[in-house]
């Protein structure tokens, strides 16, 4: 198998709207996923995840720049790509007609595979989602978590080389969540590659090897979940409440963001009793906590926002 | 530790697919028994009209009855096509797959022609007992509304990919129903329709297959000429807009 999954090189999609302004959802992206990675791709919504992840799967043209699944070039030879892929739509439903059980076999058997793995693999999917209860039942009948997971139980049960999952676990509980985001690692060490898009932090955390934050069409940064959390600007996030505090007051200690009544300090470990010392000072409840990717993500968002 | 699969390779085929997603869609449409059973509502209604208003008109109407479930089954592709992809984003599960766009749009089409056989089956013995039709009536029945079928089908798939809302379907979906379906004569006599609208009469599929089988019936008048142009007609349109819905089906995986 290659090194490299996927490749995209400055890609750019512009819709044409008819009777109004064109609306750049993709300015220049690039980005890499090596063979086995889980990657994660996180943005606000409309910040071009999910136009992103068509292109790459074959459901979109992009308006210049190329992507590569395995060296074969979406644009040109898609059809050498679909046997590589498998996808969850954003949003994306089973047949309301069909039970979990029915929608992953006969996906699987219209994927061409045999009926013999077709029917083990979608019982261990099944399994692995936790469906067993409901996978007899049609899916008009099951709850909108029970559907995603069926929608999700599909596409791991197909095995391609290279998942694209768009919010994956949309509306599922924690618990199946993190039945989720088993089944996804243990594909990925059986050689398998996911890249997904969520708006939970945690899950991306939790789940992605390394992680492109995307807005308005464009990479901000990427990086390990960690590595984001150290370009912060500190590793320990002191909240200061009550009383507005003053953000000048704290500016030595690292970035501030008001939130409400609270100040937000991310600063070095080694200045937290500095910093204590003065909101004992200045009478400011304090609580101290490690920094997290959802203050990375914010800071890095916002930073583009400011700019804008 | 990480394992190394080798990557899939597929032959191209042009059909891969097929025969897995049409036993997909055939037990999607097999659960939806009740709307299979009401199928042929309008026809049936329309049957006993006839019966009291104008029994003459019974053969007539009856076997354009069978013309214009098979042309209001292409109709069901329309919603089911559009509904598959604006409610339920299936179409982005199936078409990112080694299945081929072709055999999307066939194995789609043909789950719903063979689900509805059923009721249209109950018209045809029906017509059996009731009509007495020539033999030639019988052979080219068939072919006549699976060409209809092909020409509805494959203008449905083709037009349930231009919206993003159902609602803005249904209106598009009515007017294609009633424009071919209701309004020219599929169930009643092609001769009743003014000279000036004849061709084009003849040359819509519905009413075109209509005609030919009201002159197996001895119910209209074609002329030789009239004949072969209607049959031309009918396989140019059936074929031509197949073939027109599968580079259709393909142009449109890369905007789904």
């Amino acid at each position: 198998m290659p090194d490299t999954a996927l490749v995209a090189e400055d890609v750019r999609k512009v819709y044409r709207i008819r009777g109004g302004p064109d609306v750049v959802a993709l300015d220049g992206v690039s980005l890499t996923v090596r063979s086995g990675e889980r990657v994660g791709l996180l943005g606000r919504n409309g910040a071009g995840k999910t136009t992103f992840l068509k292109i790459a799967s074959t459901l979109l043209r992009p308006t210049s720049g190329t992507v590569t699944v395995f060296g074969h070039d979406v644009g040109t030879v898609p059809e050498r790509v679909r046997p590589l892929i498998a996808v969850v739509p954003q949003e994306g439903k089973p047949f309301f007609h069909l039970t979990p059980r029915e929608q992953v076999y006969t996906y699987l058997c219209a994927r061409g595979i045999d009926r013999a793995t077709a029917r083990s693999r979608t019982a261990e999917a099944i399994g692995q989602m936790g469906l067993e209860e409901v996978a007899d039942r049609l899916s008009i009948t099951l709850s909108g978590g029970q559907r995603q997971r069926t929608m999700v139980a599909t596409v791991i049960a197909t095995e391609a080389p290279l998942l694209f999952l768009d919010e994956p676990t949309i509306g599922m509980d924690p618990f199946a969540r993190r039945a989720v985001w088993a089944s996804l690692r243990r594909l990925t060490q059986r050689g398998s590659t996911i890249l997904l898009t969520t708006h939970y932090l945690d899950e991306a955390e939790a789940l992605s090897e390394r992680l492109y934050i995307v807005e308005r069409g464009t990479v901000l940064t990427a990086g390990t979940a960690e590595a984001l959390k150290r370009g912060v600007g500190g590793t320990v996030r002191v909240s200061l409440t009550g009383g507005r505090p003053a953000s000048a007051l704290f500016a030595t200690f690292g970035e501030g963001v008001a939130d409400g009544d609270t100040l937000h300090v991310v600063t070095q470990p080694e200045r937290l009793n500095e910093i204590l010392a003065l909101a004992t000072r200045e009478r400011l409840p304090a609580t101290v906590g490690p920094v997290t990717l959802e203050e990375a993500f914010l800071r890095a968002v916002g930073r583009s926002i400011d700019e804008e | 530790m990480r394992s190394e699969p080798a990557l899939p390779t597929l032959p191209p085929a042009l059909f891969r697919g097929l025969g897995a997603f049409f036993a997909t869609e055939l037990r999607v449409q097999l659960h939806e028994r009740m709307a299979i059973v009401t199928s042929i509502t309008v026809q049936v209604v329309l049957l006993i009209f006839v019966r009291i208003l104008a029994p003459g008109l019974w053969s007539v109407a009856l076997f354009g009855a069978v013309i214009f479930s098979f042309f209001t089954l292409g109709q069901r592709v329309l919603n089911e096509a559009a509904y598959i992809r604006v409610d339920h984003r299936l179409n982005q599960l199936y078409l990112a797959s080694p299945l081929t766009p072709e055999s999307y749009f066939l194995g789609l089409s043909l789950g719903v022609l063979v689900a509805y056989l059923l009721p249209i089956g109950v018209l045809v013995a029906v017509a059996v007992v009731t009509v007495p039709a020539p033999a030639i009536l019988w052979v080219a029945l068939p072919f006549l509304a699976l060409a209809v079928f092909a020409f509805s089908a494959s203008i449905g798939y083709i037009v349930s990919t231009q919206f993003r809302d159902m609602r803005a379907i249904w209106s598009y979906a009515s007017l294609l129903y009633n424009f071919f379906g209701v309004l020219p004569p599929v169930f009643y006599p092609v001769g009743d329709v003014p000279s000036a609208v004849r061709v084009p009469v003849l040359l819509l599929p519905p009413s075109g297959a209509s005609a030919l089988l009201q002159s197996f019936l001895g119910t209209a008048h074609l002329t030789g000429g009239e004949v072969a142009l209607t049959t031309l007609a009918l396989a140019v349109e059936s074929v031509g807009a197949l073939v027109l819905a599968m580079i259709w089906a393909r142009r449109t995986v890369q905007e789904a």
